[in-house]
């Protein structure tokens, strides 16, 4: 894949702030990051994750299971944070009790960045070979999730309006990040 | 030790603290504690440790008491490591080890008897673990465990409970319980 097709990491790192700071009532207060972003780490998203491990502003807590990260979002939401999730499509299956329990059941505003390990660029997901990258879409309709494909710079805007839908219909919101970042 | 008890005696002493039951510890805790800052893990057996891991980061001020089982902490064995790597000093994991599925039939868990959770937890990296035997041992030791730094993990060899979520199912849906609890301190904030 071309270099200049891969979306830079500082970019989705701003555009997770800009999600953040839109749905913030009060700057925060001292010593309170911005957001915290829970990961369980995916290939797709390593160099975003290498980013956010510099960051001042957002907190980077890697979880053990995708199924604590929501339980931790959860917990974060409730007490008034601003919470992300980067996750791999295989931890997005292994967790789906968790996020209909909490998600669903719990009405907390999951939102999760996603990524599509091994998704072939010349196809669409749904269209894809391998089992893993074919049915996330699918999984997501079952459980009424909404979700979304990023690929481009000119995706990137869906970052903050998926997090707003997350809140907005307190409940989940999915972005699949389809190429690995840069 | 009876469970019901041992969350009499944390009821006495949690002051302010943010508390997450679960499993057995939920419907007797609904009883105790009305009033109590609490969100109960239902639906995602094995969440309460991270539910409460949450609640801490969020709240850095206020005490989180998780009211854990264990054989739901197997459920999420990692948790500890997530714990207490986030290394909150706010977080006091109480675990109620009868040693049973009792929610599901009183199945044994895994090595029933054998697994040494507070030495799980110690080698995990939480900051304090202890295992308590008795109710008068808890009594006089929950001021300090609610207060010292954390991440705390106290074991509590209990008998089974009296109620389950199964034979005493009530209290409010999760999603009321989340937007009370996050509105409640929201205005405390």
């Amino acid at each position: 894949m071309p270099e200049n097709e891969r979306i830079p990491a500082p970019l989705i790192v701003g555009a997770l702030k800009a999600a953040f700071r839109g749905q913030r009532t009060a700057p925060p207060k001292d010593g309170e990051p911005l957001g915290w972003v829970l990961s369980v780490p995916d290939t797709h998203q390593r160099s975003v994750i290498a980013e956010l491990e510099g960051d001042d502003e957002l907190r980077l807590l890697t979880c053990s299971t995708e199924d604590e990260a929501n339980a931790i979002a959860a917990g974060l939401y409730i007490g008034g944070a601003e919470v992300a999730l980067m996750i791999q499509h295989a931890g997005l299956y292994a967790s789906v009790n968790t996020l209909r329990g909490v998600g669903l059941d719990g009405g907390v505003p999951l939102f999760a960045l996603v990524g599509l390990l091994s998704r072939e660029p010349e196809l669409e997901p749904e269209d894809s070979p391998r089992s893993m990258v074919r049915f996330a879409g699918p999984l997501m309709d079952t459980f009424e999730v909404p979700h979304a494909l990023l690929e481009t710079r000119d995706d990137l805007g869906l970052i903050a309006e998926y997090y707003a839908l997350s809140r907005e219909r307190s409940g989940p919101a999915v972005v699949f990040v389809g190429r690995e970042t840069a | 030790m009876r469970p019901e008890d041992a969350l009499r005696a944390i009821n006495e002493a949690r002051g302010d603290a943010l508390v997450v039951p679960t499993m057995t510890a939920v419907p007797e805790w609904r009883t105790i504690a009305p009033e109590a800052p609490s969100v109960a893990c239902v639906g995602f057996m094995g969440g309460a440790s991270s539910l409460g891991l949450g609640l801490a980061l969020a709240q850095p001020e206020r005490r989180v008491i998780v009211l854990d089982g264990d054989g739901s902490l197997l459920m999420q064995l990692g948790s500890l490591a997530t714990v207490a790597g986030a290394a909150p000093a706010n977080y006091t994991h109480v675990l109620f080890a009868n040693g049973v599925y009792q929610t599901s039939g009183s199945q044994g868990i895994p090595a029933s008897g054998s697994v040494d959770f507070a030495g799980m937890a110690e080698a995990a990296g939480y900051a304090f673990t202890t295992r308590i035997d008795t109710l008068e041992e808890l009594r006089i030791r929950l001021p300090e465990l609610l207060s010292i730094r954390g991440p705390v993990l106290v074991e509590l060899a209990v008998e089974e409970a009296e109620l389950t979520p199964m034979t005493a199912p009530g209290g409010d849906p999760l999603r009321v319980q989340v937007q009370q609890l996050r509105e409640r301190l929201a205005g405390e904030g």
